[in-house]
């Protein structure tokens, strides 16, 4: 019965994204989960679910992505999604300024209520309808400064410096290209500690505590945190 | 729970909340928001009252004066009409202080209700007509006012109320616009005339509902007459009674009844008119008559009567000689006067704000009036009004106090003329004093509750001053001035006891808060006329009309319907989004991706291709998507299949367990959480499916074709939706559940290929067809798995002998009997069987199927019973039903059989009975290959499990003439010792003692006698073991002595061929 394919660790990730409605949440997942995206997507209601593996040099990592529903109605059952998550995507549109206000809201309450040791990415999106959005891509850093009458309405720069002072993750994604999709949960990914995995969650825990353990003796070998490695999907 | 326990409570309750959504909170909802569809409207309403006293000819006036508005005389105090809807609309144009934001006029200025009072419309001559009159419907009277009004109105206008209490008479009508905002309509008559109840007085009063919102009443009454004060007392009672009595039915708007029945003083705005009887006290009759006779004859007012032209169009009687200077049609008709009436409909707005001009006849007043001069006829009636009853019962709060409001009275008393008279006071003997019988008052809810407001400050102030009198007692009680002090005559000081000067005083004061609620609020009302017909001279009584302009508010249907529409999608929305509701993620999708629900598609697990007894998992993650905790459960459908009930628990293939999402990731043992489980939102679970075909009968079927493995599992979230999965598997085809007929006709590569490819070739599965060519004389599978048990039993005795953990199982059954199967357990046993089923299904080499360190004991128990699997899964058997009939039947002449217990101990009867049994498979050759192949093998296996060493034959051997005799013996006894059967069949203990008696204690013989003993038993128990599988029969019919006889038989032909020559 064992799997032909030789078993590394694999783990589940609770992520969740938070940000403000219509800044593009549920296209990220979407593009991540299966490389598609649609124009005139519908709002969340509540919440969606998806999951997703990544594969990592010496571990899969499954991620379970909560998509919380960003409409103002909904905000109240975001805390019941973000418990015991250890990433969330912190999303807000590059070209309207008051997503980042409520992203940087929502980083707020994050590092308050939520697991201590979560992993937060900041990620602004809609960077197709930027100027630097449909160029070379890499640097998108570099392009942040010349906001020549494209749409962009956040600077990399500012956002970047808010991310730093915050200690988040940080990226501009084009949900619509797929730019930079897959490198924010890569990054994500990259950015768990190996503690936080299979920690307490929910019933069970011990269960899952005692695991860890044995786990520790079977990874070989230090993990180089570097790694770039693409996810499967 | 922890930190979220908060949270889930405070969604539980809002859920709670919304699932109480139905009509009345749909209502509530729509009423809390009503703002949005109510807007403010404006209603012109002319109501009328007139005693008629019974006189013929007063429904011929009624036009006259009621609906044209004629029979005013200006000179005689109908000085202020402004009923012909100029200044109202003029008022509108320009934007009266009121007009803050845009107010529908409902009819464009027009009279959109008229409501009319009569009294006395019959005169009640005879104790008997009150009966008639209460009893029955005086259909004639109301005909005949109905008639007289409907003739006056515009055609279009429909009926609102006609209802009649004896003499009293109430009519309403209103406009075609209005009309259809009228619900509600509730009529109630309380008669308080004699006895407390008959009809001659009492009040007709009527509620109605204005665009869903505004609750009109209208009041007609006539109250007891009479001059003397005992008739004052009842003329107060009365209007008490009819307050206290009225009951009107509970509002339904919308379908939604309200629970309870309104009263008098629920409504917005009330009106309440008829002839109150109420009288001028204190004046002498005649005192009253000279006074107003100066005016009726003109003796003042000369300069402005000249200037009047004389007017005689309506052809009124002109009785009293100044009533020739009567122009008020004209000016009635005249636009162009609109401007020279709009000071006077000030002057009327001004004083039916203030109260102050109405209610106080303070004569210092009356400088500032415009009419100042004090020979005018309104001081006259200035002078006259404090003393009327009414005005002065108000004031002391003994009748109509609660917020009640008249117009300023500017006409003549209206009783008691001489019919057919303009002005002309009673002249019969009885020489009534004039007073102002015939009222009409109104009031808004702001107008009570303001009353009520007032009255409980006087309450609060009355008790804290007996409080501070008390105390004052207590402290001084010594204190003369204290008890002489009388608050009734020092209001200023202590303004509570006296309830008229207080009232008096502290509106005076009130005077600028009175006007504030027209500016605050739409509920406002604007008399526009209060007037006397004082030309209308049919009845002794003359006609008192009002035209009121209400601003009201009314629903507006359209927006009403738009906010209905928008409250119960809201809560629709809101009680869908308080449902638990799920995501379903497959997460072993075939093409890889992650699978959601989130579409209508049922979510879709494919196990791929199963094998028999292989078990499959697929695991599904479960995560609460919604805001509320779901419960969730499998529901257990009930089996429908095409088979029989008694298959129906076999096929049983798919199971459901719930698990925590952790005991997934690692494989682990997994904690089944039981048939229902709760998620929290924002938690995942997961349910595994296990698919695993183990029954014989089911493979039977699959092989065949029959069912396919398909399955629509429901999975419920308790109040929310159900989820289908869909699962479905493809059979593998495998050699268990077919038949040597089949299988013979299996080429090289195995059945699984050749089933496939029978598939392709039918599009079907099903079973080999028995017109293929023969492959083989027996199943390879046979073959290939005796072949592995006889090397792999030599394999285990030599491991046994080498090996010092290795011991050979010493229970007779073993490897074949699954009980004796006890160095494997039962999971890994069926891994190793699933692989040997596995390579024979594809054709490779049994050794193949096992990991090089599998222990040559663990493989030959799975190499056995894999055999046994086959054996059984066979669908004719090895011996089919008829070929075991026949032998059956044969039975007599096979000794062997004829006494199954314990074969023939000679090897010449044991070799004629093999002899006739092959004869009889001879007849199905494939099966008798079968047969000889696998006893053959079975022979050998006991005989390499149950060894016989060279010296063990000898020494039998050599005991063997001797062990004859003793058989012999013990044979006829039937001793215990017949279990070991075979040539040692007769050998109880009896025997064992003389064989160890014979050997002299010697070793060499006990041993040898204890191996044969093994191996006998061992044959014994094989022989059990596959009697029945490979020797076919129903062993399910006749008794069950004949079944265990059936089994004894099956069992003793497999021992006749297991038993081997002793060589």
């Amino acid at each position: 019965m064992a799997d032909s394919s030789a078993p590394k660790p694999s783990s589940s990730v609770k992520l969740v994204l938070l940000g403000e409605a219509a800044v593009g949440k549920s296209s990220l997942v979407l593009r991540f989960v299966n490389n598609d995206f649609q124009e005139n997507k519908e709002p969340t209601i509540g919440a969606a679910f998806l999951t997703q593996k990544c594969n990592l040099p010496t571990r899969t990592i499954k991620f379970e992505i909560w998509d919380t529903a960003g409409q103002e109605r909904f905000a109240s059952l975001a805390p019941m999604y973000y418990r015991n998550a250890q990433a969330a995507l912190v999303v807000y549109d590059l070209t309207k300024p008051t997503s980042l206000i409520k992203a940087k809201h929502w980083v707020a309450e994050l590092q308050r209520q939520a697991s201590p040791g979560i992993v937060i990415a900041l990620v602004g999106n809609k960077l197709d309808l930027t100027e630097d959005g449909t160029g070379s891509g890499g640097d998108a850093e570099d392009a942040g400064g010349e906001d020549s009458g494209d749409a962009r309405k956040i600077s990399t720069e500012e956002a970047k410096t808010y991310a730093e002072e915050e200690g988040l993750l940080f990226f501009e994604t084009s949900a619509k290209t797929g730019f930079n999709v897959t490198e924010v949960f890569t990054a994500i990914a990259n950015a768990i500690p190996e503690t936080s995995l299979k920690t307490a969650r929910g019933p069970g825990a011990s269960h899952a505590a005692a695991r860890t353990e044995e786990q520790r003796v079977n990874l070989n070998g230090p993990r180089d945190p570097n790694a770039k490695e693409g996810c499967a999907c | 729970m922890g930190s979220s326990g908060v949270l889930a409570d405070s969604t539980t309750t809002e859920v709670a909340d919304l699932s109480s959504a139905n009509p009345y909170s749909l209502h509530r909802t729509a009423h809390a928001r009503r703002s949005e569809y109510v807007r403010p409207h404006r209603i012109r309403i002319k109501v009328g009252t007139w005693n008629v006293a019974a006189c013929p000819g007063t429904d011929k006036d009624l036009a006259r004066w009621f609906v044209d508005g004629e029979g005013l005389d200006p000179a005689l105090g109908s000085s202020k009409p402004s009923d012909d809807g100029g200044p109202v609309e003029h008022e509108l144009h320009n934007g009266s202080p009121r007009d803050a934001s845009p107010i529908e006029l409902a009819d464009g200025g027009k009279i959109g209700l008229y409501v009319l009072g009569l009294q006395e419309v019959n005169v009640l001559t005879a104790p008997s007509q009150y009966m008639t009159w209460i009893y029955a419907a005086d259909d004639s009277t109301m005909g005949k006012w109905k008639a007289a009004l409907e003739a006056a109105i515009p055609p279009d206008y429909q009926l609102v109320v006609a209802e009649q209490l004896a003499g009293l008479l109430l009519l309403a009508y209103a406009s075609p616009e209005i009309a259809p905002t009228i619900s509600n309509v509730s009529t109630i008559s309380v008669g308080t005339g004699a006895l407390g109840y008959l009809g001659n007085k009492g009040a007709v009063c009527t509620r109605i509902v204005l665009g869903e919102v505004t609750q009109l009443l209208f009041v007609n009454s006539h109250l007891a007459s009479g001059v003397e004060d005992y008739y004052l007392e009842r003329r107060i009672n009365q209007a008490q009674q009819i307050v206290n009595q009225a009951r009107f039915e509970p509002i339904v708007i919308s379908g939604v009844s309200e629970e309870e029945k309104t009263k008098i003083g629920d409504e917005d705005f009330a009106f309440w008119f008829g002839d109150l009887n109420f009288r001028l006290d204190r004046l002498p009759g005649d005192d009253i008559r000279r006074l107003l006779m100066l005016h009726t004859r003109g003796e003042y007012d000369l300069s402005k009567r000249e200037l009047r032209r004389e007017n005689s169009l309506e052809g009124e009687p002109i009785v009293v000689r100044c009533s020739s200077d009567s122009s008020d049609e004209v000016m009635d008709r005249d636009p162009d006067r609109k401007p020279q009436n709009k000071p006077d409909d000030k002057a009327v707005e001004n004083q039916a704000a203030d109260d102050d001009s109405v209610n106080l006849p303070d004569p210092d007043d009356f400088p500032q009036d415009p009419q100042e001069d004090p020979a005018s006829l309104q001081a006259t009636l200035s002078s006259l009004l404090p003393h009327d009853q009414l005005r002065r019962l108000i004031k002391e709060r003994k009748v109509f106090h609660e917020g009640w409001r008249e117009g300023p009275i500017t006409f003549l008393p209206t009783y008691k003329y001489d019919v057919g008279t303009v002005a002309l006071f009673d002249s019969s003997e009885k020489r009534r004093p004039p007073s102002w019988c015939d009222r009409i008052l109104y009031r808004t809810r702001k107008d009570m509750e303001r009353y009520m407001t007032k009255v409980k400050e006087e309450e609060e102030a009355r008790k804290k001053d007996e409080e501070m009198k008390a105390r004052g007692i207590e402290e001084a009680a010594d204190d003369d001035i204290l008890f002489s002090y009388d608050p009734e005559n020092d209001s200023e000081e202590h303004p509570t006891p006296k309830v008229a000067e207080y009232d008096e005083y502290n509106e005076a004061e009130d005077g600028g808060d009175d006007q504030s609620p027209d500016q605050a609020d739409h509920d406002t009302i604007h008399l526009d006329l209060y007037t006397s017909h004082q030309r209308i001279t049919s009845s002794d009584h003359k006609p008192v009309s009002s035209i009121f302009t209400l601003d009201y508010d009314a629903v507006v249907p359209e927006l009403k319907s738009k906010v209905h529409a928008e409250v119960a999608r809201a809560l629709d929305r809101a009680e869908n989004e308080g449902r638990p509701g799920i995501t379903i993620v497959a997460d072993h999708h075939p093409r890889g991706a992650a699978w959601r629900s989130g579409s209508d598609a049922p979510a879709h697990v494919d196990f791929g291709e199963a094998v028999f007894l292989r078990k499959y998992t697929s695991t599904l993650t479960l995560a609460n998507t919604s805001g509320v905790p779901a419960k969730l459960s499998f529901i257990e459908k009930p089996m429908t299949n095409e088979l029989g009930d008694g298959d129906a628990a076999e096929i049983q293939w798919l199971t459901t367990c719930f698990v925590h999402s952790e005991a997934a990731d690692d494989d682990t043992e997994s904690v089944d959480l039981g048939k229902e489980v709760t998620l929290e939102p924002g938690e995942t679970l997961n349910a595994v499916l296990d698919a695993q075909i183990t029954d014989i009968v089911h493979a039977r079927m699959l092989n065949e074709g029959q069912p396919t493995l398909e399955e629509v599992l429901v999975l419920r979230v308790t109040d929310g939706r159900d989820h289908f999965i869909t699962v479905r598997a493809s059979w593998a085809p495998t050699c268990i559940g077919r038949s040597v007929d089949e299988l013979i006709r299996v080429p090289e590569g195995g059945i699984r290929a050749f089933a496939r490819s029978l598939i392709e070739a039918k599009a079907r599965a099903g079973a080999i067809p028995y017109d293929l060519p023969i492959h083989r004389p027996a199943p390879k599978e046979l073959f290939r798995l005796t072949e592995a048990i006889e090397t792999t039993t030599q394999r285990v005795i030599a491991d046994a002998q080498m090996l010092e953990d290795c011991t050979v199982p010493s229970d007779p059954g073993w490897p074949f009997d699954e009980a004796a199967c006890k160095s494997t357990d039962v999971d890994t046993r069926t891994s190793h069987i699933i692989s040997l089923l596995d390579a024979l299904d594809q054709d490779q080499a049994l050794p193949s199927a096992f990991a090089p360190e599998i222990p040559a004991l663990h493989r030959l128990e799975a190499l056995a019973q894999t055999l046994v699997l086959f054996l059984r899964g066979l669908t004719d058997g090895i011996v089919p039903t008829a070929l075991w009939n026949r032998i059956d039947q044969a039975v007599p002449s096979i000794p062997s059989l004829a006494n199954p217990a314990s074969l023939p101990a000679d090897e010449a009867t044991l070799d004629n009975d093999r002899t006739t049994v092959l004869d009889i498979l001879q007849s199905a050759p494939h099966h008798n290959i079968c047969f000889v192949f696998l006893t053959t093998t079975l022979a050998r296996v006991v005989a390499e499990l149950a060894p016989l060493s060279k010296a063990d034959l000898a020494t039998l051997r050599g005991n063997e003439a001797s062990l004859l005799a003793g058989t012999a013996a013990a044979a006829r006894g039937g001793g215990p010792g017949a279990a070991i059967g075979g040539v040692l069949s007769g050998v109880g203990r009896r025997s064992l003692g003389f064989v160890r008696k014979a050997g002299s204690g010697g070793t060499p013989v006990v041993a040898a006698w204890a191996a044969l003993e093994k191996r006998r038993a061992r044959e014994r128990r094989v022989s059990e073991v596959f009697g029945g599988l490979v020797c076919r029969g129903q062993s399910a019919g006749g008794t069950s002595g004949e079944r265990r006889a059936g089994e004894a038989r099956r069992r003793a032909v497999m021992e006749l061929f297991l038993r081997q020559k002793l060589e």
